[in-house]
């Protein structure tokens, strides 16, 4: 993906954006990061909550309110005029996740300098990741449309489609190039991070916006990982969320963010002035041939095996791992031991934390809010803590626990692995690695 | 609500009533339009909605004086006065 340092077509990353319930800018995720803030919260009981058979996540990080992406856009420093009306106009009418999607980009648009400097519009693509992201658009427009027909919102077939956050971003950035959705469950985000650096090595765009879409379940939504035993119920819940890879773990947390890097071939950077934050310097996807929920160290293996090779590196140069995380315990399990394969168990190993733990289950936005965690931590030279890891699965791994780490060498693997057998790393690099 | 359109001669007070719903559905979906410009022999295009725009705003003026007008009934170029005299009808 990358090719030799000195080519051209190498992949960089010149900007990064986030929003969501752990942060509203980068600067505010580093902060997160480095002191271990976590975002979890119990969230109420459903009205409901008494009748036989209904169940609520134990902890959700969840947007404070649906004014979050509208105020963090106002306050958003250095914002064009142009661009601030173009983003109010259009993303006003949107809803709450790609009003979010939009803020997490402009934020990256600025910090790349694209207001000042850019390639032709043609010449700038954007890859949303995620898929089935509207549900929660449609159940609300039954409720309207279940009065009667004609009280569908108007924009729903418009709002309806995952493409929308693509057609909205374009329009607010004036993005003329390639652009699409790019669907893997929760590896959605590692995925649209290989489609963004393929369409820059193969030479389709200068620039690539890839943007992470926020993910808001619906109430059915919800339901259904309860009811797979994926999401952990408030059940029993303990009074504080345990960590991924914790023995404590019951299954994920739900969290909302969306996320951007923009990617950048180093010649364009290069051309336009533009620092490069860290480089992507390999990845890997592969499925497993199983439609379930049900992970395998086989596949896992191969996906960071697989970007390690592209990435020229050895599992010994990896200073830090970026896990896949979630909590579920048979998900934790399957990594730890696909990380043991990869990396062994020794003394020097690479430290594993897991984000998940701070921002909750991203979702579809997981691998671009993880890759933006990522790059900041490379950048400022610290692994996050896991607060929330008392007593891991594996005492063989060794993960950061309560205190902010440092790693050796300029690498770091993050995994992204989802339903269905989607196994995906990729290898972000310190630029000076 | 946030005001009342502006009388015109000829209009009764539930055709007022609806002028104001669709005049706060406008505002609400489009809320740069000046709101000095609606007046009822504008047409919502006169004050910059697009078609999508349109249809969001009737759609909601509909549900919120929770009548349903058949889709035929509307046609394009309808000022604002026609626009409100038709979903009068249906109240």
């Amino acid at each position: 993906m990358s090719g030799p340092p000195a080519h051209g077509r190498a992949v960089v990353v010149t900007g990064l954006g986030v929003l969501g319930a752990v942060a509203s800018g980068v600067r505010e995720l580093t902060d997160a990061l480095r002191s271990g803030r976590c975002a979890l919260t119990a969230p109420a009981p459903p009205a409901d909550a008494d009748r036989p058979g209904v169940t609520w996540p134990a902890f959700t990080a969840e947007l404070t309110s649906d004014e979050v992406p509208g105020r963090a856009l106002d306050a958003l420093p250095g914002l064009p005029e142009d661009l601030r009306s173009a983003a109010r106009r259009t993303a006003l009418r949107s809803p709450v996740p790609v009003r979010a999607a939009v803020v997490a980009a402009l934020q990256a648009w600025l910090e790349a300098g694209l207001d000042r400097t850019a390639p032709p519009p043609g010449r700038i693509g954007v890859v949303v990741a995620g898929n089935n992201l509207t549900e929660r658009v449609t159940e609300d427009g039954r409720a309207r449309a279940e009065r009667n027909p004609a009280y569908l919102p108007a924009r729903y077939a418009l709002h309806q489609q995952d493409t929308d956050h693509v057609a909205t971003l374009s329009r607010v950035l004036g993005v003329r190039g390639e652009g699409c959705t790019v669907g893997g469950a929760s590896a959605s985000g590692n995925l649209a991070l290989v489609h963004g650096a393929r369409m820059l090595a193969a030479g389709a765009a200068d620039v690539c916006l890839v943007v992470g879409a926020m993910t808001r379940l619906s109430p059915l939504q919800t339901r259904g990982y309860l009811t797979l035993g994926a999401m952990a119920p408030a059940d029993g819940a303990p009074a504080r969320p345990p960590a991924p890879f914790d023995r404590g773990h019951r299954g994920f947390h739900p969290g909302q963010a969306a996320a951007c890097t923009v990617l950048e071939t180093a010649a364009s950077a290069r051309a336009r002035g533009a620092r490069a934050l860290a480089g992507l310097a390999g990845a890997a996807v592969v499925l497993d041939g199983n439609h379930l929920a049900d992970p395998s160290v086989d596949g896992e293996v191969r996906a960071m095996e697989g970007a390690l090779a592209q990435a020229g590196v050895s599992a010994a140069d990896v200073g830090w791992v970026s896990s896949h995380g979630t909590g579920s315990p048979l998900g934790d399990r399957t990594e730890a031991d696909a990380l043991r394969k990869v990396f062994g168990t020794g003394d020097d190993g690479p430290w594993v934390n897991a984000t998940k733990s701070l921002t909750g289950h991203c979702l579809s936005a997981a691998g671009v809010v993880e890759a933006v965690a990522a790059v900041l931590q490379l950048q400022a030279g610290f692994v996050h803590p896991d607060p929330g890891l008392r007593d891991p699965v594996d005492a063989g791994l060794r993960f950061t626990g309560d205190e902010p780490r440092r790693a050796r060498g300029g690498f770091v693997l993050s995994n992204g692995f989802g339903f269905g057998g989607f196994n995906s790393a990729v290898v972000l690099a310190h630029p000076e690695a | 609500m946030n005001g009342s359109a502006e009388s015109v001669p000829g209009t009764d007070s539930a055709e007022e009533r609806v002028l104001a719903v669709l005049r706060r559905t406008t505002l609400e979906i489009v809320p740069e339009v000046d709101p000095a410009l609606f007046t009822p022999d504008r047409t919502l295009s006169d004050l910059g909605c697009n078609s999508i725009d349109r249809a969001e705003i009737v759609t909601l003026a509909m549900e919120e004086l929770d009548i349903a007008v058949p889709v035929h009934e509307f046609h394009q170029g309808m000022d604002l006065a026609a626009l409100a005299a038709i979903m009068r009808k249906q109240l």
